[in-house]
């Protein structure tokens, strides 16, 4: 687990992302993309607004808006299964049966390390490559059920 | 990716770095902005208008239109904006543009900003594509170090142009070329009442000009080969090639360059593209241009892959997406899939879009679990007629457009899934 990050970190990462209205999405995630929990607590979304001369709720009206910025904490690697109809009918209706029983929780619950939790996801742009997982910026493709299990394991060594 | 000779996929795979000004320009890159240079102002609008260049989001807009529009207006400064939001599942062509060949899109941007004296433009790239908004950023920056961006730009006094990358987060309604505005503006990416046009009041209400990534790769094409070679690369209805995205339960999936007037059937089945079912079973429909489109039969694919050829057949090119389905597939499952999808990213703005796709999604429910009527299909498609003319913007007009195609060929079926 990354450490928590001090109002400075924040701060420095909202200047270098341009620290005007325009560049909130992109504010949004590099504060979560560094954050321990993978997520904008409110005290982030209060910097946000002052940094940006705006309200709170404004902040959190857009957080909450798009889906790719989260409020609340989650576990350390979600994997995302795209279940759009070109990766449904190509299998990834199963890829959600081989996490289960690979993680051993259902979708949308975290592991009990909170490593994992796993979600369907609209379409991520590689449907050539269907079915696929996504992990924050990375897209897994063409699955199998050995290579979600690899992809587990590498995760797991990773951390 | 096919095609003897493909304009706009030339360079991918040939550069060591994408991002590299000086491989770009070694393949042929930045003599197009030289050339709008020299032709000058009303020269450019002719090549896009000889080149019936139509808009590659999905709309099928023709872009030299909506350039003469935008000219015309007086005020400014005008905004240049690129889409590149690429949300239509079964869509994955801008893509290849953006991370192999990111400087031909900002090229055709660099054009748009010489003709409408832009002082800024912006590329809107979705949430889904981080990795591929840092390799955006480094052309960016290495045009701009080049001084291809910036001031004085190749020399031309007051020519002064950026261009900045701003990320979406995970929402496919920001597509709309409104809420994309709205959205890059930093707020929630909800459509905007329409009118007024873009064209007068769009980014920061100034005059404003959207157009897909890969209409602004068609770009420096046009000018290099001329409009009128363009255009006949194609057929008369629409100029130049297409990128299609061929995915499903076909043999080659992947991207595609096309000349526009290719034989539907080819993209199918010849080994050069689809090469067949990968289930070896018979194709049962196509979804084209992503979930907003319609399905295609096999009654309905002896035709050209051109806008005319499809429109003829009631079909359309959309975004380029052909999604394969063989004969394992149920339509009402399919439909289901399809109300889901738009469920999950109607905005909520209108009663119709927001409720209208979750009672549809209801009703199919009850046809896949053996609970439906026989009146009931024709419920469904009044349903969806309903919130089609009923919905503010292109999501919610689109969100029946697939149940009804499939209603409307393959009835049979949903008949049998119903009861009485
Ligand atoms: C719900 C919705 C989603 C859309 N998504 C996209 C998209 O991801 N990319 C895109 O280029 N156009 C998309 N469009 C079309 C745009 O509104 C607009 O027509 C297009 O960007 C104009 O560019 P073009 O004329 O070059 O195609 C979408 C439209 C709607 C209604
Ligand atoms: S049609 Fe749907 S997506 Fe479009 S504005 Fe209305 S509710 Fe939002
Ligand atoms: S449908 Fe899964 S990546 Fe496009």
């Amino acid at each position: 687990m990354s450490k928590l990050l001090s109002e400075t970190e924040k701060t420095t990462i909202i200047d270098q992302n341009g620290s005007r209205q325009e560049n909130i999405l992109n504010i949004l995630l590099a504060l979560q993309e560094a954050s321990a929990g993978g997520y904008v607590d409110q005290e982030t979304i209060a910097l946000v607004a002052k940094k940006l001369s705006t309200t709170e709720t404004k902040v959190f009206e857009i957080a909450s808006f798009y889906s790719m910025i989260e409020t609340k904490p989650q576990a350390a690697y979600v994997l995302e299964v795209c279940n759009s109809a070109p990766c449904h009918f190509t299998k990834s209706d199963e890829v959600s049966g081989w996490l289960e029983a690979e993680l051993g929780v259902k979708r949308g619950e975290p592991t009990s390390d909170g490593l994992f939790s796993f979600r369907f996801t609209p379409c991520v742009g590689a449907c050539d490559v269907g079915p696929v997982i996504k992990v924050k910026d990375a897209v897994y493709g063409d699955l199998s059920r050995d290579k979600v299990k690899e992809l587990i394991q590498n995760l797991k060594k990773s951390k | 990716m096919s095609m003897k000779e493909p304009v706009l996929l030339k360079r991918v795979g040939k550069m060591k770095n994408p991002a590299s000004v000086e491989e770009y320009r070694q393949l042929g890159g930045f003599s197009a902005i030289q050339k709008a240079i020299e032709i000058g102002k009303d020269q450019i609008l002719n090549e896009v208008d000889t080149a019936n260049l139509r808009g590659r989001g999905g709309a099928a807009y023709p872009a030299g239109r909506k350039w003469r529009q935008l000219f015309a207006i007086e005020e400014g400064p005008k905004y240049i904006v690129c889409n590149a939001d690429e949300g239509e599942p079964g869509t994955f062509k801008d893509k290849v543009l953006l991370a192999e060949d990111p400087l031909s899109v900002i090229e055709g941007m660099l054009v748009a900003g010489y003709l409408f004296d832009s002082p800024e433009g912006f590329i809107y790239i979705r949430g889904e594509y981080r990795a591929i908004q840092k390799v955006f950023q480094e052309a960016i920056d290495n045009a701009c170090a080049a001084g291809l961006l910036g001031t004085d730009i190749l020399g031309v006094k007051g020519f002064d142009y950026t261009i900045a990358v701003v990320s979406g987060a995970g929402a496919y309604v920001c597509g709309e070329n409104s809420a994309l505005l709205n959205s890059v503006e930093g707020k929630a990416g909800r459509p905007r009442v329409k009118p007024p046009h873009l064209a007068e009041v769009g980014l920061y209400s100034q005059p404003t000009l959207v157009n897909n990534v890969e209409t602004f790769a068609c770009i420096p094409v046009i000018l290099n080969i001329g409009g009128q070679a363009f255009l006949e690369m194609g057929t008369e209805d629409g100029g130049g090639t297409k990128l299609v995205c061929l995915s499903g339960h076909i043999k080659n999936r992947g991207t595609y360059e096309v000349p526009l007037g290719t034989p539907l059937a080819d993209l199918l089945y010849s080994e050069e593209y689809g090469g067949g079912t990968s289930s070896g079973r018979p194709v049962k429909f196509l979804h084209l241009g992503g979930q907003s489109g319609p399905l295609a039969f096999p009654e309905q694919l002896d035709g050209l892959y051109s806008y005319q050829g499809l429109a003829d057949k009631g079909l359309a090119v959309g975004s380029g997406a052909i999604v394969v389905l063989d004969d394992s597939v149920s339509l009402v499952e399919y439909s289901k899939k399809v109300l889901e999808f738009f469920v999950h990213e109607s905005c909520g703005k209108c009663t119709p879009c927001r409720i209208g796709t979750t009672r549809a999604l209801e009703l199919l429910d009850d046809f896949a679990s053996d609970k439906a009527k026989a009146e009931d299909i024709d419920n469904l498609d009044t349903m969806l007629a309903n919130i089609n003319g009923l919905s503010a913007c292109g999501l919610g007009q689109a969100a029946g457009v697939a149940v009804r195609t499939a209603i409307k060929h393959r009835k049979e079926e949903f008949s049998s899934a119903a009861r009485g």
